[in-house]
């Protein structure tokens, strides 16, 4: 009987271990997902806004998106990060008011911090000029003070919260526009910058990986301001992530798989 | 001509209680300055009490006029006004100067730990578009960042991160 539990333990674990390399990113593998439909397709985005500095490189680099090819979009900030949810929506407005156009904006000016923050403040895209965006506040995976003893059940709450919305957001996304064609699962992508709450999305992604539901692309650009040592999330994400990109060259030369593009920000 | 002073959301005593001296208003003056601005944050120094609950505090101290307050919504204003900013080593601070064209000395804390900060403080001063100081050296990089020529650092270009998702997602 012993023998019998000991190798379904084995055949268990090796089958999560061949998964999780099959799940992996290759250096080799080429993301190209929508080379058929060409522009007419759109393309889910999510960002995670790490609140500070990564609230605001990572605005700025997507200010620079085409919004009605990426579409729709969803801001995951963490509970209480009212600051970055409040630029996005001010990015959100300052794109809708130029049209969605690719046109450049400035994402520095911190809107009171205040203001209320919806659940979700979507807005299907009833018409054309109707930008969708869904605001998602994440639970705290630790709170300031919390005991070492709890963060594990808070932790495993704000995981299991990300994978459905990362599983609600990629199998059950709507449709903004029927005569578009329909998106498959590389058709999202997921970008990341830190900190460490990233992470979870991060892992959430992989919970879809596993079960080969659909998920998205993820890509992680590492700060501006990291020049010779990775952060730690950036460290920890490395090997999950399918593009890590970095903004100093000095960088290249320790991390695998990295690549350089000159500031993004 | 006026100079600003900012530590961010920082803990920065050294820094602020450094640029009130006469050393550092005496060099300030000798390059033109005759006013003086200071965001002190959380930092503790002479006036820390005076400003705590948040209002200004006006002084005049080697013929420098100086205003020194804790936080304002946003330092954009500040940076307009001034012809010299002296900073921090915060990353968005450093970015939103130097996209205004104005002349940056970046102040690493060497009282924190990790020192990520000056290496980026570092990187951008070899490449020639800011000066770095310490605390005690300051009063001699204001001579200095008037000597040399600074590189102007290069505008927002939104178009880098859009072509490396559109190719990811096969748009291009």
């Amino acid at each position: 009987m012993e023998m019998f539990y000991l190798s379904l333990f084995l055949v268990s674990v090796t089958t999560i271990a061949l998964r999780l390399y099959a799940i992996l990113p290759r250096p080799t593998k080429r993301v190209s997902a929508i080379t058929k439909e060409g522009d007419k397709a759109t393309c889910s985005l999510s960002v995670f806004l790490g609140s500070g500095g990564h609230t605001s490189e990572l605005l700025a680099m997507i200010s620079g998106l085409d919004f009605h090819r990426y579409q729709p979009r969803i801001y995951y900030v963490s509970e209480g990060d009212t600051l970055s949810a409040n630029k996005a929506i001010a990015l959100e407005k300052s794109k809708a008011s130029a049209g969605g156009s690719t046109q450049v904006h400035e994402t520095s000016s911190p809107s009171s911090a205040t203001a209320f923050v919806p659940e979700r403040s979507s807005s299907t895209s009833e018409s054309e000029d109707v930008l969708p965006y869904t605001i998602v506040v994440i639970p705290r995976a630790r709170r300031v003070h919390q005991s070492l003893l709890t963060t594990p059940a808070t932790a495993l709450v704000s995981l299991f919260w990300c994978q459905y919305h990362v599983s609600l957001s990629s199998v059950f996304r709507p449709k903004t526009n029927p005569s578009k064609p329909t998106r498959d699962e590389a058709t999202s992508v997921l970008i990341l910058n830190g900190p460490g709450t990233c992470l979870t999305l991060c892992l959430a992604v992989y919970v879809n990986k596993f079960f080969a539901l659909p998920s998205p692309v993820i890509i992680y650009i590492e700060s501006f301001a990291r020049v010779k040592s990775l952060s730690l999330s950036g460290k920890l994400i490395r090997p999950l992530v399918d593009r890590f990109i970095v903004q100093w060259p000095q960088l290249l030369q320790d991390v695998k798989m990295a690549e350089y593009h000159g500031w993004l920000v | 001509m006026r100079a600003f002073v900012t530590v961010g959301s920082t803990k920065f005593d050294d820094l602020v209680q450094h640029s009130l001296t006469e050393e550092v208003l005496l060099s300030l003056r000798n390059e033109g300055y005759t006013s003086l601005g200071v965001q002190c944050g959380n930092s503790n120094f002479e006036f820390a009490s005076v400003v705590a609950d948040g209002s200004e505090h006006a002084l005049e101290r080697a013929g420098v006029s100086v205003e020194v307050w804790k936080f304002k919504p946003s330092l954009e204003g500040e940076f307009d006004k001034a012809d010299l900013v002296i900073s921090h080593a915060g990353a968005g601070t450093i970015l939103d100067v130097l996209r205004k064209g104005k002349r940056l000395i970046v102040v690493p804390n060497e009282t924190l730990l990790d020192n990520h900060q000056s290496e980026l403080a570092i990187a951008l001063e070899e490449k020639g578009h800011l000066k770095s100081s310490t605390v005690t050296g300051l009063a001699q990089v204001i001579e200095d960042v008037h000597k040399v020529n600074l590189t102007p650092f290069p505008p927002f270009d939104g178009h880098k991160f859009a072509g490396i998702l559109d190719e990811t997602m096969g748009f291009l």
